[in-house]
């Protein structure tokens, strides 16, 4: 052969080729992989010192995780709110130890919390607020204990949070203790009320605990539900169960579902018939439904661990600050506690740092110092006076029940305390005077 | 932005991938099933219920986990996803193009909505305090990238093998393949389990990562979004769903910055993405590009003329 | 026992009517390209908040734009028309995003797939930077002067309700008919019959293809703006969760049949509506658990064509 025809390719069958470049981009891959593993890696910021309290970097970072994506940004934006107007008041109390606070979106999944978990732990936050779900809590929660970081949770009522590990706090008071004081209340109106009938939402992991409480505070009346119907979140049209329910004539209805699910059912049962009273939990304790169930709303009972009409200095605060950027409107729950999570660790870190707790020592011992700081002090916030137990769980003295009031229009409406009610006998003493006599809790 | 992308995230792009395989192998056989987040689901709550209710697997009391029984889990929760595979796939695959995803779309809502409903799986709290087999995210690094590198091997070495052409040969035409008696219903049901069993050791991987475990992981969303990860990242290679995974699964944490309009630049990315690269990222064109020998074929060329 | 059964079925219709609207868009679009929508559930919340705004809705986007509204105030039946007009422009623009490049290249049809979802996924996150996470019910003076409920022998049903099953089924006829009868309507079908025929026989191929996309997103509006009066707008992501029930009756009545969208809307409603309330929780798998076994004894759905491989 004079002339070599052969291709430059030959030899190597395009299948090859591929092969080879699969396995080429392979090994690229794994190499870059490992390089952001290790990338990742670097740097705990544990170990660094703290600046000093008047150096111009001095101030600490405060963390907080917040629904503000997903179905749960409704109270993301309450808590956003709340902690925002916390912060400028700590700012007017000219801190001896300044505070920086980085807001995450925590989504409404479990893992956008961790994302952002991780992510602020990494850069070096001193504690964390949030996350907004105790369904979050419980995959992120565990992330911040092991890595030992304080985290005082605004939102999250369901059982066993604060025993995840010594790190973990809350100042959202448990609905095992709240929500019974809404059923004694209606039983205390009419109590001629022998048929009860529950909702809830069964794809809602904190309608379905609430619900077994409210279960087991109406059992222990003597007073166990004529029918449970088991709704779902994304529902928006409760026609089927309300039927079924109401052919069982009940007198009173107990719904565990969240806002706008909560106020949609609420105005088709009225709209159905449905005359008899109507005890709502934890999920509907947010101005948010008054749009969506307008009139229809007026009369229903909510238990609440926080009532805008509790008259003390810090409350009345709370209620200026708030009233300057939302007027007329009066705050809602979930941005009471909000507030009074940065408050707890606001107060906590101005403590420690008077006592030199935290100067010139690592993160990480900072981190430790704040957390027993933060649980051996009495704190007095817009719910009230509160302070930790040792498990991290909130020992509140007083809660409130409520009735929504809507205005004439059916667009706006409040929250009208009708009830002060006083923490069971275990718990520390309320301090201050109720407007009326407190009702004690039935024993459970 | 290496350093944006902490451990974690890392772990969680790993798995990203490991789905978007999952959803490949079926393709690879022209068969367009979305059933994998139905299977990593399963995995998943195998998962969780064998290692938070059997003291055998040795959970400790704080929350520790044997390495073994967390490999044991993984093999496992592969098995249970095979065999529901193997189960359903007969029934399943009878049905064509758009019905056969349809159908799979119905699957996995079914097996959502299954574990949601029966009362051993926790309901809508699920199971959670899931014990830990390591002590830091980085510690899960090594099992996902061990069981990508496994899923790439056997999707490598499927190229050469008979098994796999005659998935080539069903995905080009079914009708002929079948004619040249290929046993078409046979492949298609491998490739199917094949992807139920990645998907299943995924899930379990998944749910110790997670810390906790209930029915909204493993959904209609996560099926879109991994057909995505196949589409962008190219679906005529297993590196293509890989590929995909990776950069759609770090992608919303990436434009964190960007802040509330970060979801919508995301569906911009997924919108342009078919538009720009119709073959998706990593193409047969591009492997073979990677491929080339690495000295020019025209040394050997001198050397082989003939006087 | 009547009543109850009325109950069931008077539930069960309304419900249905609605899903048989969505899926009614999708099979439109369906017939004439091949290919599945999936931006229309986004497009039935803009619907939705489209009605709302309409009507003089205030809205405040996370707390941004609080009491902002449009200077309008329209009666609930012209703000439905019109927003669904609207939406149906809105569709309009999203096929001319995300399906006319690809049709360009003669793209395989999955990728309209991914475009469309992309193209869902802008418009909803869109919806929720704009609207907020608050959920919005319509002003009360919607219904102006309807009692809240009547009683039909025995069997309670929301006014509203009767409102979106006679809108629906005046929507299905109204499209029905325009198919049977108009030039329009005809041109349409043979568009989905045949593309290259329909073009030989002078038929403007790609506007009817436009009008397609026009009135499936007009149809997915007016689900939306019925929906939201009826119920009120959660979310942005209100038109998923009907997107996807849609999709399942699409295929359980056939893929192209509009007859079949809508006895398979109101099949899957009627199903629904038949679960035991104390089963309550599988009532979305029933959806799914239908079609899963509708397809594998009937693969082409109920009254589909059946799909013949032509050699």
């Amino acid at each position: 052969m004079l002339l070599d025809t052969t291709p430059a390719t030959s030899g190597f069958s395009l299948l090859q080729r591929r092969q080879r470049g699969a396995l080429r981009l392979s090994g690229l891959l794994a190499a870059a992989i490992g390089t952001v593993a290790i990338a990742g890696q670097q740097g705990d910021p544990s170990v660094k010192r703290l600046p000093a309290a008047g150096a111009a970097n001095g101030a600490l970072t405060i963390g907080a995780v917040i629904a503000l994506t997903g179905n749960a940004n409704l109270y993301g934006q309450d808590q956003r709110l709340g902690i925002d107007l916390a912060r400028r008041w700590s700012l007017s109390r000219a801190p001896q130890r300044p505070l920086r606070l980085q807001l995450e979106d925590g989504g409404s999944d479990e893992a956008t919390a961790i994302a952002a978990f991780n992510l602020l732990i990494k850069q070096g936050a001193l504690a964390l607020i949030g996350p907004t779900l105790s369904q979050q809590a419980f995959a992120a929660d565990p992330i911040a204990q092991r890595r030992g970081v304080p985290v005082v949770a605004p939102s999250n009522t369901a059982k066993g949070i604060p025993q995840i590990g010594h790190f973990i706090s809350r100042v959202s008071a448990q609905s095992s203790v709240i929500a019974p004081l809404s059923i004694t209340e209606a039983l205390r109106r009419d109590p001629k009320v022998r048929r009860v009938a529950v909702f809830y939402a069964q794809d809602d992991a904190y309608s379905t605990a609430e619900t077994l409480i409210f279960q087991k505070a109406l059992a222990a009346r003597g007073l166990p539900p004529v029918t449970i119907q088991r709704v779902q979140l994304a529902d928006n049209d409760f026609q089927i169960p309300i039927t079924a329910a109401l052919q069982l004539q009940p007198q009173l209805v107990v719904i565990s579902v969240q806002a706008v699910a909560g106020g949609n059912l609420i105005r088709q049962l009225r709209e159905l018939g449905y005359r008899g009273q109507i005890v709502v939990g934890n999920g509907l304790n947010t101005p948010n439904i008054y749009p969506i169930c307008q009139r229809w709303c007026d009369g229903i009972l909510i238990a609440q661990a926080y009532s805008p009409e509790l008259n003390t200095p810090i409350n009345r605060t709370f209620l200026r600050l708030f009233r300057a950027s939302n007027p007329g409107e009066s705050p809602s729950q979930i941005a009471a506690q909000a507030w009074s999570a940065y408050q707890v660790l606001f107060e906590a870190v101005q403590r420690l740092q008077a006592r030199g707790g935290l100067e010139d020592v690592g993160l990480g011992q900072a981190r430790e110092a704040l957390m027993q700081e933060l649980l051996s002090g009495r704190y007095d916030t817009p719910l009230g006076p509160i302070h930790f137990q040792r498990d991290g769980e909130v020992v509140q003295g007083r809660f409130y029940v409520a009735q929504v009031r809507m205005d004439p229009g059916g667009r706006t409406g409040r929250f009208e305390l009708v009830r002060n009610a006083s923490a069971p006998a275990s718990a520390a003493p309320a301090a201050g005077a109720a407007t009326s006599p407190p009702v004690p809790l039935t024993a459970r | 932005m290496a350093a944006m992308i902490d451990n974690g995230l890392l772990v969680q792009m790993l798995i990203g991938a490991l789905l978007g395989v999952s959803v490949y192998l079926p393709l690879a056989a022209g068969q367009l099933s979305l059933a994998s987040p139905a299977f990593y689901a399963v995995g998943g709550t195998l998962a969780a219920l064998l290692s938070t209710s059997w003291p055998v697997l040795g959970a400790g009391a704080d929350g520790t986990f044997p390495l073994a029984s967390f490999l044991l889990e993984l093999l496992l929760g592969g098995l249970l996803a095979g065999a529901l595979a193997l189960l359903v796939g007969r029934l399943v695959l009878r049905l064509q193009g758009i019905y056969l995803a349809i159908a799979t779309i119905a699957l996995v809502e079914i097996v959502r909505v299954a574990i949601l409903n029966l009362p051993f799986t926790g309901g809508a709290i699920g199971i959670f305090g899931i014990p830990q087999p390591f002590p830091t995210a980085a510690g899960y690094l090594l099992p996902a990238l061990a069981l990508l590198a496994l899923a790439g091997w056997v999707c490598q070495r499927l190229e050469g093998m008979p098994l796999g052409r005659a998935m080539a040969a069903i995905r080009n035409d079914e009708l002929a393949a079948r004619c040249m008696g290929i046993d078409t219903t046979g492949v298609k049901l491998t490739a199917f389990v094949l992807s139920a069993v990645l998907a299943g050791s995924t899930g379990a991987l998944a749910a110790h990562f997670l810390n906790t475990w209930n029915a909204r992981q493993g959904s209609f969303d996560t099926s879109v979004t991994m057909l995505a990860f196949v589409i962008l990242g190219g679906s005529r290679s297993w590196l293509g769903p890989v590929v995909g995974g990776l950069l759609l699964t770090a992608l919303p944490e990436l434009l964190r910055p960007v802040g509330d309009a970060r979801l919508v630049l995301f569906g911009l990315v997924i919108l342009l993405g078919p538009v720009l690269f119709p073959q998706g990222l990593i193409t047969p064109s591009l492997l073979e590009r990677l491929g080339a020998p690495l000295r020019p074929a025209s040394w050997r060329r001198r050397g082989g003329v003939a006087p | 026992m009547i009543e109850s059964l009325l109950q069931t079925l008077l539930n069960g219709a309304a419900s249905g009517g609605v899903y048989a609207l969505v899926a009614l868009g999708y099979t439109l679009v369906f017939s004439v390209l091949g290919v599945i929508n999936f931006a229309l559930g986004a497009l039935f919340s803009l619907g939705g908040y489209l009605t709302y705004l309409l009507m003089g809705g205030r809205i405040s986007a996370n707390g941004a734009l609080p009491g902002w509204g449009l200077p309008l105030e329209l009666p609930f039946p012209l703000a439905l028309l019109l927003a669904a007009a609207l939406t149906g422009l809105a569709s309009l623009v999203v096929e001319k995003l995300a399906f006319v490049p690809l049709r360009r290249r003669n793209a395989e049809p999955l990728l309209y797939l991914i475009t469309s979802l992309g193209a869902g996924l802008v418009v909803v996150n869109l919806l929720q930077m704009l609207m907020g996470a608050e959920g919005y019910a319509f002003p009360a003076s919607a219904l102006a002067g309807l009692p809240a409920a009547v009683v039909v022998a025995g069997a309670r049903i929301r006014s509203v309700q009767v409102l979106l099953l006679a809108v629906c089924a005046a929507a299905v006829l109204a499209l029905t008919l325009w198919l049977e009868r108009s030039r329009g309507g005809r041109a349409l079908r043979a568009v989905a019959e045949d593309a290259t025929t329909a073009r030989l026989l002078g038929i403007n191929s790609d506007a009817m293809l436009r009008l397609a996309f026009l009135l499936s997103g007009a149809l997915a509006g007016l689900g939306g703006g019925l929906i939201g009066v009826s119920i009120s707008l959660p979310g942005p992501y209100v038109g998923i969760g009907y997107g996807l029930k849609g999709l399942a009756v699409l295929v359980l009545g056939g893929l192209g049949s509009v007859p079949g969208a809508i006895a398979g809307g109101l099949l899957l409603g009627l199903a629904e509506a038949m679960v035991p309330s104390g089963a309550s929780g599988w009532r979305d798998a029933l959806a799914f658990a239908i079609l899963f076994a509708v397809l594998l004894v009937r693969p082409s759905g109920l009254l589909g064509r059946r799909l013949v491989e032509k050699v």
